[in-house]
């Protein structure tokens, strides 16, 4: 198992809050390891969240939340 | 006539959910694995990855030989993919907006295409020239037009203009494999920016693997008997939010054409035979362009089809502001396009 966490888009500012722009991947699907699972976002940088194993993904944030970044966004089992 | 809500058998395939802008990487990306002879060239299109999301990765996936970073001079890169275009390669070209058209157009409508037509058809220009276009976020008069009028206006590119991540996939794939120089134009709204306005619709299922959408084609994206909406581009989406509103009082038929040149007339003909009724939703200046084009073709044909006068919703003909509201109130935004719609169908 591991979590999927919102990735550090400023490194200056280690409790920067960014939005999850957008799932590529819905909950309960299962994702290959790399595979692209999410856009997110902190300002006007955007980064994507590649999948960390295979497995099954559940999500925890919903499109649009704002979440501090590190925080796991999703669970792969 | 075709439709885009049917992938070609994606359960055997396999799927994905994608933005426009990574369908349009993939497409490009897909071409430039099976083809060496692809390559992408432009401003900031190598480690910035295009500034709308054009290009994200590539460079990292075929290096800075296949992918090149320019100096700002359009003239002497599109030139430059002119000519490799002309020796046998298939350049991509990114011209950043199409605002920007004017410092180049020499080289895109006297020589791009011109030179088959020129040559007696002996040599061909197989390039594909990008371009972003479109307002709506305040980047005021000289970075939010959509020109596409003026392309299809001069003779000798095709011209094509995706809506959503299926076609933007489907019309790359078709325009690399083209050999005429083909016009491929996306509106940074529909790309599926994360610092755009959000638009569902630019996130969907894209078949994984190559596939065409075959240019000259429209699409209808919504069946309808009461009116036809004829558009284009982020304005579909517009008028599919007006559709979904008007559900069972009106009933509207929207024609996404896809392609500019060839424009598929005979889907514009069977829709308004159809219903009678002809709104046409344009985010290009109104006079000269598209929406006279798209009229014409009905009454050049039969002008018996039509049971009210087509209504026309496009820029009236004014530079692009900057101040939000002032662009919202030109553009052909959802506002605009119902007030359309009750005046065909009342009249």
């Amino acid at each position: 198992m591991s979590d999927v966490l919102f990735p550090a888009l400023s490194e200056k500012q280690p409790d920067s809050e960014g939005v999850l722009s957008a799932w590529f991947v819905t909950d309960g699907e299962t994702v290959r390891e790399d595979q692209l699972t999410a856009e997110v976002q902190v300002d006007k940088v955007s980064a994507e969240v590649p999948a960390p194993q295979a497995g099954v993904i559940t999500l925890l944030v919903k499109e649009d939340e704002t979440v501090v970044q590190g925080t796991p966004i999703a669970r792969i089992t | 006539m075709t439709t885009t809500d049917a992938p070609v058998a994606p359960e055997l395939r396999g799927s994905h959910r994608l933005t426009t802008a990574k369908a349009m990487v993939e497409a490009i990306e897909l071409e430039m694995r099976r083809d060496p002879s692809v390559f992408y060239i432009g401003e900031d299109v190598g480690a910035y990855g295009g500034i709308f999301s054009s290009t994200t990765g590539l460079l990292d996936t075929f290096g800075p030989q296949r992918v090149i970073d320019t100096p700002i001079s359009e003239t002497a890169f599109i030139g430059l993919a002119i000519g490799a275009a002309v020796e046998g390669l298939r350049p991509i070209a990114e011209l950043m907006f199409a605002d920007f058209m004017g410092v180049c157009l020499d080289q895109i409508y006297n020589h791009m295409a011109k030179i088959h037509f020129e040559s007696g058809g002996n040599v061909k220009v197989p390039m594909v020239l990008t371009t972003a276009v479109g307002g709506g976020y305040s980047d005021a008069a000289q970075h939010s037009q959509c020109l596409w009028g003026t392309f299809a206006h001069l003779p000798g590119m095709k011209v094509v203009i995706p809506s959503n991540p299926y076609d933007a996939k489907g019309l790359m794939t078709a325009a690399i494999r083209d050999d005429n120089p083909v016009v491929y134009m996306f509106h940074k709204g529909v790309m599926g920016l994360p610092w755009m306005a959000k638009n569902p619709r630019t996130l969907a299922e894209v078949p994984e693997g190559d596939y065409e959408v075959p240019i000259g084609k429209a699409a209808v994206a919504r069946e309808g008997g009461d009116v036809t909406v004829v558009t284009l581009s982020l304005s579909v989406h517009h008028a599919l939010d007006v559709a979904e509103k008007l559900d069972g009082s009106v009933s509207v038929e929207i024609l996404d054409l896809r392609s500019l040149v060839p424009l598929d007339r005979e889907a514009i003909l069977a829709s308004v035979a159809k219903t009678g009724r002809l709104v046409v939703v344009d985010e290009d200046y109104q006079s000269f362009g598209l929406s006279g084009e798209v009229a014409a073709t009905v009454t050049d044909v039969d002008p018996g089809l039509l049971r009210a006068p087509v209504v026309r919703v496009a820029n009236p003909d004014t530079p692009i502001p900057y101040a939000h509201a002032l662009e919202y109130a030109i553009l052909p935004r959802q506002d605009r396009i119902e007030t359309a719609i009750h005046r065909v169908t009342r009249a």
